[in-house]
């Protein structure tokens, strides 16, 4: 077998090429996961066609046509139904061209069409077909995109679902592959060695497959350490108000969003105080957005079946308490903040109706959750504000306790729910502490009172995320004691239900700061303005007692639990009627440590569709930011490159004296770039003669005289440009290679 | 310009085949010795006897086809046994001008150093002014004038080392060193037959060097290259060490020197790598150092290299020039 020097070199382009490709597939695997991307399948057909084209290196009006048209069949065949290249088709077309660009200039970008998005996209696979030709087979420079895909796989492994493990194994083999052959070519090409046939074989290909495959396998069966920084997911999401991964990936999101979010609990938590929305209310109250059924043992699904029902105003039909609960009409106002992006509405206990609102929004109501969503036009938007009609529920303790626990069998069948794996403490630890009391409400506030009593911390920033096998209300009951509002909301429902007590986990937020007391309304009533932020998002506990209705409860340390209770004066013939000073004090709102807690669950997944606010605005402008800054990096570590294409046209034909002292100083510059710094006191000879030694040429030696007698003699003419232009090509093209 | 040069430049290089004939491994003090002699400046060899000076100036005046002189100085030698004296002729009856040796056109002066300074002034002022005085009346000396002296580093007693101002008048100081093992022995072999020296043939003719003498100054010194000299130059003033600096016949010496330089190397344009190579045989001998430097160990030699170090070269026309 022998192959040319040539056919030879064509050889190991075509090996690093593929590699090149291999590589590039490996981005391309996440997209389907990680997006609403389809038919990935065709996209990595259409890669692979570039890419071929490309290392065909067949002149460029024949490979762009045929990439354009590749292109073409590809739209036509996944967006369009007209027949090709008919009228109706090229209308279309236009019309998809003309929306778009009309939806970019209005910075809609989640209004981009799939037609578009998917043309966008196949012009990238294009670009970077040609990208990496030149990289792999012109430059030969592997290492930074096999950096880049690594980094690209990690990352997408960590925040995303997206499960690399598989995907680091092949690149890592892809790599090896790649920079093994890639630099032995270079080595071969330096010393201009040729090795064929049973030589080539035994003299590197065996003994790099072996070294790769070694590597590979010891590298897959070594023992790994554990995760030094156990989840910087929720960490990070934390840190930029919750707008985490899901940005831009399509439509739907919220409900997605929110059943995804809290399925794992845990993490670290910073202080957020961005301000969600304001109140005007008679005392301070808690909001509630929705409530969930289901616990997985790491975190809350619902299972519930959607029960949506569009309210146009008027009675919301959140019965969360039955008839026999006394109520106080009450209203109450609520402005949100343009910072807020919630698109539900937050509501205290005891909704009547929203008497107030723009008429341009609908409310879906989620009957099970009470979650309420508000749309306008069809689409979930944030509603400015609303004014309620309220029935403040309070609660009379013999009541409570006389309720029983003949609960009906729905509520039985949902509301007892636990894992099957939950460990059997929990079960124990909740039996010791009700075994003394005898009906549902006393044992209720055991367990509520057992968090505040047991060695509980409040804590934000330790907080355990549960590994594979770990339940998260057991380790935070008996391993870590350490956490925030959902462990100890959690907990207190899986509490409840092992010892067969109905309850549900609830979500909103507390009553805020208050802002400015006895402000006067407009029907002459006089409220407190509360401030509710980011910080006050919270979690805590509804329990059900037969015949009265779901009643909150609050676990959480530090918290207190603003719902009005009192001592039925009839039963207890005490006369009074007062409230109940454990239970109805005013959360302590100056302890705003354990106010400010985040949770990040209200703005997941809302960010990016258009209408985020305050933080959804920091990050568009900090992507922006990171692109700027990218390219700018990119451009700066490329200069000489693209500096040189630039200049190469300019200096085409190099005509005069000062242009060559350009060319030649830009030449020394790209030179010192690369390794080969002149030293000030070095002539221009003795330079050249290093340059030529490392290049293994002349070329710098007689370029370097051109320009002496340019420089020294103070020529301005030379009859020699055209192969001054020349060697000067040559030498930025060696420099560069 | 790039015509006339090259007629000259095989002849050049012939001279400089002869010597290197009969000099074994001396190509660099031979090269620059005929810079020296094209740039119409005068040599100072310091070595220890034996090395080959004197041969190899004989050997440059046979290859010229010039009158070669021979001076050897001792402490008893007087001015006029170097320039000449006036005898009285009893036949024609008035006195006859016998002119001394200083009037050939290659002159070695060996072991200058030895003599009274009186005598040395005698030679130094022929080497300056290019012309002498004897008896009151100037004598001029004969074109080309190249004086090639030799002076003995390690005999001190008994000598009359050179005033450091009139070494200024040597364009280059240079040693000769020993030759290598394989050098000496090649030598040996050489030497063994019939004297080389006896087969080397004049190739250039004193109208030719002195048309070479002229044509070196039309040499073209660039602006940049300029700079780059008296920056050189500027930077002996300035350094700490050096009690006096290279003068500015100094940095005149220098930029002749290139001039000559880059003729041989059949360049009609002066670039800074010679200046850059010429500099430590030029500059040197006129740098007095401080005596903390000299007692810390600095030599003339060190720091002209230091400098050449420091100086940057002047690689593109800057905007004002």
């Amino acid at each position: 077998m022998t192959l040319s020097r040539s056919q030879q070199q064509h050889y190991y382009q075509l090996i690093l090429y593929l590699c090149g490709f291999l590589l590039f597939w490996e981005w391309m695997r996440p997209l389907e996961k990680v997006t609403d991307t389809h038919n990935l399948t065709i996209f990595v057909i259409y890669a692979a066609f570039c890419f071929f084209i490309s290392f065909l290196q067949v002149n460029w009006w024949l490979s762009m046509p045929l990439k354009f048209l590749g292109l073409v069949f590809i739209l036509d065949g996944l967006f369009l139904y007209e027949r090709l290249f008919s009228k109706e088709w090229f209308l279309i077309v236009y019309q998809q061209f003309a929306y778009n660009f009309e939806v970019i200039l209005a910075q809609s970008w989640g209004e981009i069409t799939g037609f578009f998005r998917s043309f966008l996209f196949v012009v990238l696979l294009w670009l970077m077909s040609y990208l990496l030709y030149f990289w792999f087979v012109v430059a030969k420079r592997i290492f930074l995109f096999v950096l880049m895909t690594f980094i690209v796989i990690t990352v997408m492994d960590t925040f995303t679902e997206y499960n690399g493990q598989w995907a680091i194994v092949r690149t890592f083999l892809i790599a090896l592959i790649a920079l093994g052959v890639s630099s032995f070519f270079k080595e071969m090409e330096k010393e201009e060695i040729t090795l064929m046939g049973m030589n080539r074989l035994r003299r590197w290909v065996i003994p790099m497959s072996s070294i790769i495959l070694l590597s590979t396998v010891v590298g897959y069966a070594a023992p790994k350490p554990g995760p030094q920084w156990a989840d910087p997911v929720p960490y990070l999401e934390s840190a930029v108000g919750g707008n985490s991964g899901t940005v831009g990936s399509g439509k739907g999101i919220q409900k997605i969003g929110y059943g995804e979010d809290d399925t794992k609990l845990g993490g670290a938590f910073i202080q957020d105080e961005t301000p969600v929305f304001q109140v005007a209310a008679k005392k301070e109250r808690y909001w509630r957005v929705e409530s969930k059924n289901h616990y997985t043992g790491k975190g809350w699904e619902n299972t519930l079946e959607e029960n949506v029902r569009h309210v146009n105003g008027g009675d919301l039909g959140i019965q969360t308490f039955t008839d026999e609960v006394e109520t106080e009409e009450q209203f109450t106002v609520v402005n949100f903040t343009n910072e807020a992006a919630l698109k539900k509405l937050v509501y205290p206990y005891g909704t009547g109706e929203v008497v107030a609102y723009p008429e341009e929004f609908q409310f879906y109501v989620n009957q099970p959750t009470g979650e309420v969503e508000t749309r306008k036009n069809d689409r979930a938007s944030q509603i400015p504000g609303y004014r309620m009609r309220i029935n403040v529920p309070s609660y009379a303790y013999d009541q409570l306790r006389e309720a029983g626990d003949d609960d009906p069998e729905d509520i039985r069948a949902t509301y007892l729910q636990l894992p099957d794996n939950l460990p059997n403490r929990v079960r124990n630890l909740s039996r010791q502490i009700i075994k003394d009391e005898d009906n549902r409400y006393d044992a209720v506030k055991e367990i509520e009172d057992y968090f505040s009593s047991s060695g509980f911390e409040y804590n934000m920033e330790n907080v355990a995320v549960p590994g594979e096998s770990d339940d998260y209300v057991d380790q935070f009951l008996f391993e870590t004691q350490k956490g925030y509002c959902d462990n100890f909301s959690t907990s207190m429902v899986v509490m409840l239900r092992s010892v067969g007590i109905p309850a549900r986990w609830v979500k909103g937020f507390t009553g805020g700061e208050l802002h400015q007391s006895d402000v006067e309304l407009d029907d002459g009533e006089s409220y407190n303005l509360y401030q509710v932020t980011n910080g006050n998002a919270h979690s805590w506990v509804e329990v059900h007692f037969p015949g009265i209705g779901w009643v909150p409860f609050e676990p959480t340390k530090g918290f207190s639990n603003p719902t009005d209770f009192y001592v039925d004066t009839e039963g207890t013939g005490d006369g009074t009627e007062e409230e109940d000073s454990a239970d109805s004090t005013t959360p302590e709102t100056g302890n705003p440590q354990h106010q400010m807690e985040i949770e990040e669950d209200f703005n997941e997944g809302e960010s990016g569709t258009g209408a985020a606010g305050g933080s959804g605005n920091f990050w568009k402008y900090l992507t922006f930011a990171i692109a700027v800054i990218g390219i700018a990096i990119v451009l700066y570590v490329t200069r000489f490159r693209w500096m040189s294409a630039f200049l190469k046209r300019r200096y085409k034909h190099i005509g005069d004296a000062a242009t060559y002292q350009k060319a030649y100083q830009y030449l020394l510059k790209v030179l010192d770039n690369r390794g080969m710094q002149r030293k000030s006191n070095q002539t221009l000879r003795e330079y050249a003669r290093d340059v030529d030694m490392r290049f293994q040429t002349n070329d710098m030696k007689i370029l370097t005289h051109h320009y002496e007698r340019m420089l020294y003699r103070n020529e301005q003419q030379s009859n020699q440009w055209d192969k001054v232009t020349e060697l000067w090509e040559n030498l930025i093209n060696k420099a560069l290679s | 310009m790039t015509q006339q040069l090259s007629l000259y430049e095989p002849k050049i290089s012939e001279v400089l085949k002869n010597v290197n004939k009969v000099m074994v491994g001396k190509e660099g003090v031979t090269l620059l010795s005929m810079v020296a002699l094209i740039a119409k400046g005068h040599v100072l060899l310091e070595d220890v006897p034996g090395v080959g000076k004197t041969m190899m100036v004989r050997t440059i005046a046979k290859s010229l086809d010039c009158e070669f002189k021979r001076i050897q100085f001792t402490p008893d030698l007087l001015p006029s046994d170097v320039t000449g004296v006036s005898i009285y002729n009893p036949k024609e009856m008035e006195f006859q001008f016998r002119p001394g040796p200083i009037l050939g056109n290659v002159v070695l002066a060996d072991e200058i150093n030895r003599t009274s300074p009186k005598t040395q002034s005698a030679l130094l002022e022929g080497m300056e002014e290019s012309s002498i005085t004897v008896e009151g009346s100037p004598v001029p000396l004969k074109e080309p004038f190249f004086v090639m002296a030799t002076q003995n580093p390690i005999e001190y007693e008994g000598t009359y080392p050179l005033p450091e101002a009139q070494l200024d008048r040597f364009l280059l100081k240079l040693n000769m060193g020993y030759p290598t093992v394989q050098q000496e022995r090649e030598m040996l072999s050489r030497t063994s037959g019939e004297h080389p020296l006896t087969t080397v043939e004049a190739v250039l003719t004193k109208d030719e060097l002195i048309d070479i003498q002229n044509k070196v100054k039309d040499v073209y010194v660039d602006d940049t290259i300029r700079h780059y000299i008296v920056d050189i130059v500027t930077a002996t003033r300035e350094h700490e060490g050096v009690y006096l600096g290279v003068s500015p016949r100094g940095s005149i010496a220098l930029m002749k020197a290139a001039k000559a330089y880059a003729f041989i190397q059949d360049r009609d344009y002066v670039i800074p790598d010679d200046v850059k190579y010429l500099a430590p045989f030029v500059m040197p001998h006129r740098i007095i150092l401080t005596s903390e430097a000299e007692f810390e160990g600095h030599t003339p030699e060190g720091i002209t290299a230091s400098i050449l170090e420091n100086i940057a070269i002047p690689v593109q026309r800057t905007k004002h020039e």
